[in-house]
């Protein structure tokens, strides 16, 4: 039964699954466009000459509370902004999915969590989510001044919903935007990322 | 560090879940342990309904469930065996795992020497559960074995272990396989050994960033085996020197048997051609499904109809 609805599914599925988008090192970013939660229309490419961080968010995600409840997310968004770069959280649960949340939700939480993102990003069609080939949350993905994919993939190399392993593990998306903004080639490019699927 | 409370306890109890849906034990074939006389334990997750737990390579999100031993001294536990995986598709996305109860088997060896009457295994074992939300498990295994001087008996989980253990990827002895890998396709040609005649087949790839998991593969017949025809991943550079993971096929002489075989390959760099439209076919067991339905549904409308007809006579 369930592997004739597996069949069922995949036959129904192959066309909507042929197309495949994605955020590929070394290439152009997908382009963005998304309300953030004061209802403003942010464009990626309004950024071009900055650094752009995009972190995919479910706020009710364990993984996501690892970082957020650690205070390790906050603390890179605060390092990072503090030097210019441009950080876009993004959420792409859909209405009725985990997560999901309206510009006000987004805006309580990100206070109670003490986040300090650029902006908070709505997707919930999930267009720019699958665009990017954006799995888990979180997901980050770093793009250079020109545009370019420098880096997709895990936040560290510790998929854990451990809090003690954040201090042990080697960040990857710091990692990348130290050696990107210092104009050194990105060590470790594209890794596999960790975290509850998105909630498409 | 400075989380209020109240966030923590969401983050272990999100909207939706409940502690456990996943009950771990640990069992062993096995009812004593004798000296340097090596033995299989099985970590047996009872999943509820709905939920389910992943593969060592969990495909676009997950974890693998992690066991950290604690073993008496001179004992050495081997990798988790781990069984043939199913696949979940989910809003473009796949993951590979188990939905069903299911035992991963680890090998114990125990030392030349053996000292007191009774020994005890125990594993801090930690998983992630998930249906449409994640719960993230953990729990502490422990069983202990008396000590025996001879061959010990097995213990009445022996059969259970065994059935486990024969739902195991085998080695590919027999069977020939080739890999070519281009910026549109991976594809896998193989053959299989005489007497399995595949009519169906998927590679559950065991690296990360190698295949997109979610795409359908292709399956065809070749001039003197099959080709399955894989898309590689977004950022897949650098990651196609060898192609490995667990081969599955739907062999066309058992109803419902799934042939998994381990296969390591290198890959040759070329441009072989993406996966053909028309991917995997139902067989004859949907056919066979479909009749049955059909006979069911017809056997049920002459019920109702003849029920029907009473209850019309019976009211006149």
């Amino acid at each position: 039964m369930n592997r004739i609805a597996t069949v069922a599914c995949i036959l129904l599925l192959a066309p909507s699954l042929t197309a495949h988008a994605a955020a590929i090192v070394g290439s152009s970013a997908p382009p963005l466009e998304l309300r953030d939660a004061d209802g403003k229309t942010v464009r990626l490419d309004a950024y071009k000459g900055k650094f752009v961080v995009l972190e995919w968010v479910n706020r009710q995600c364990p993984f996501v509370r690892k970082h957020y409840g650690s205070g390790n997310m906050q603390a890179l968004q605060k390092r990072y902004t503090e030097k210019g770069v441009v950080w876009l959280s993004v959420c792409s649960s859909a209405p009725g999915k985990q997560g999901y949340v309206k510009g006000p939700e987004a805006k309580e939480w990100m206070a109670e969590e003490k986040a300090a993102p650029t902006d908070f990003l709505l997707d919930p069609k999930g267009k720019v989510g699958k665009a990017y080939g954006a799995k888990t949350t979180p997901h980050l993905f770093v793009i250079d001044p020109k545009g370019k994919v420098v880096y997709n993939g895990a936040i560290d190399d510790k998929p854990s919903t451990n809090r003690e392993d954040i201090e042990t593990a080697r960040n990857y998306l710091s990692a990348a935007l130290d050696a990107s903004m210092a104009g050194k080639k990105v060590e470790v490019a594209a890794t596999q990322p960790y975290g509850c699927s998105v909630k498409y | 560090m400075w989380a209020p409370p109240m966030l923590l306890a969401l983050s272990l109890n999100p909207p939706g879940a409940s502690a456990a849906n996943v009950e771990a034990s640990l069992l062993s074939e096995l009812s004593a342990v004798a000296r340097s006389a090596p033995f299989h334990v099985g970590i047996r997750m009872k999943i509820r309904r709905g939920w389910h737990i992943y593969w060592k390579n969990p495909g676009d999100s997950g974890l693998p469930p992690r066991i950290t031993w604690t073993l008496p001294k001179g004992f050495v536990a081997g990798p988790i065996e781990w069984p043939i995986p199913h696949r979940s598709a989910e809003n473009d996305l796949m993951t590979y795992g188990y939905d069903r109860d299911v035992i991963l088997p680890v090998r114990i060896t125990p030392p030349r020497t053996l000292e007191g009457d009774s020994i005890t295994i125990q594993g801090k074992l930690d998983w992630l559960e998930c249906a449409d939300v994640c719960v993230p498990g953990s729990t502490e295994l422990r069983l202990s074995l008396a000590v025996s001087s001879g061959p010990a008996p097995p213990s009445p989980d022996a059969p259970a272990l065994a059935a486990a253990r024969a739902r195991l990827p085998v080695s590919p002895e027999g069977w020939s396989f080739s890999a070519e890998a281009g910026p549109r396709a991976i594809a896998l040609d193989f053959v299989p050994p005489k007497g399995i005649a595949p009519r169906g087949g998927y590679l559950f790839v065991d690296k990360p960033l190698v295949t997109e998991h979610a795409a359908p593969q292709g399956f065809e017949r070749t001039g003197n085996g099959y080709r399955l025809t894989l898309l590689p991943a977004a950022n897949a550079a650098g990651n196609l020197a060898r192609l490995s993971g667990v081969l599955v096929i739907e062999d066309a002489g058992h109803f419902k048997n799934r042939i998994g075989v381990n296969l390591d390959v290198p890959v040759v760099p070329g441009d072989p051609a993406p996966a053909p439209v028309k991917t995997e076919r139902p067989g004859w067991p949907i056919l066979a499904y479909a009749a049955l339905l059909g006979i069911a549904g017809l056997g049920l409308w002459i019920q109702l109809y003849r029920a029907r007809r009473k209850h019309s006579n019976t009211n006149r």
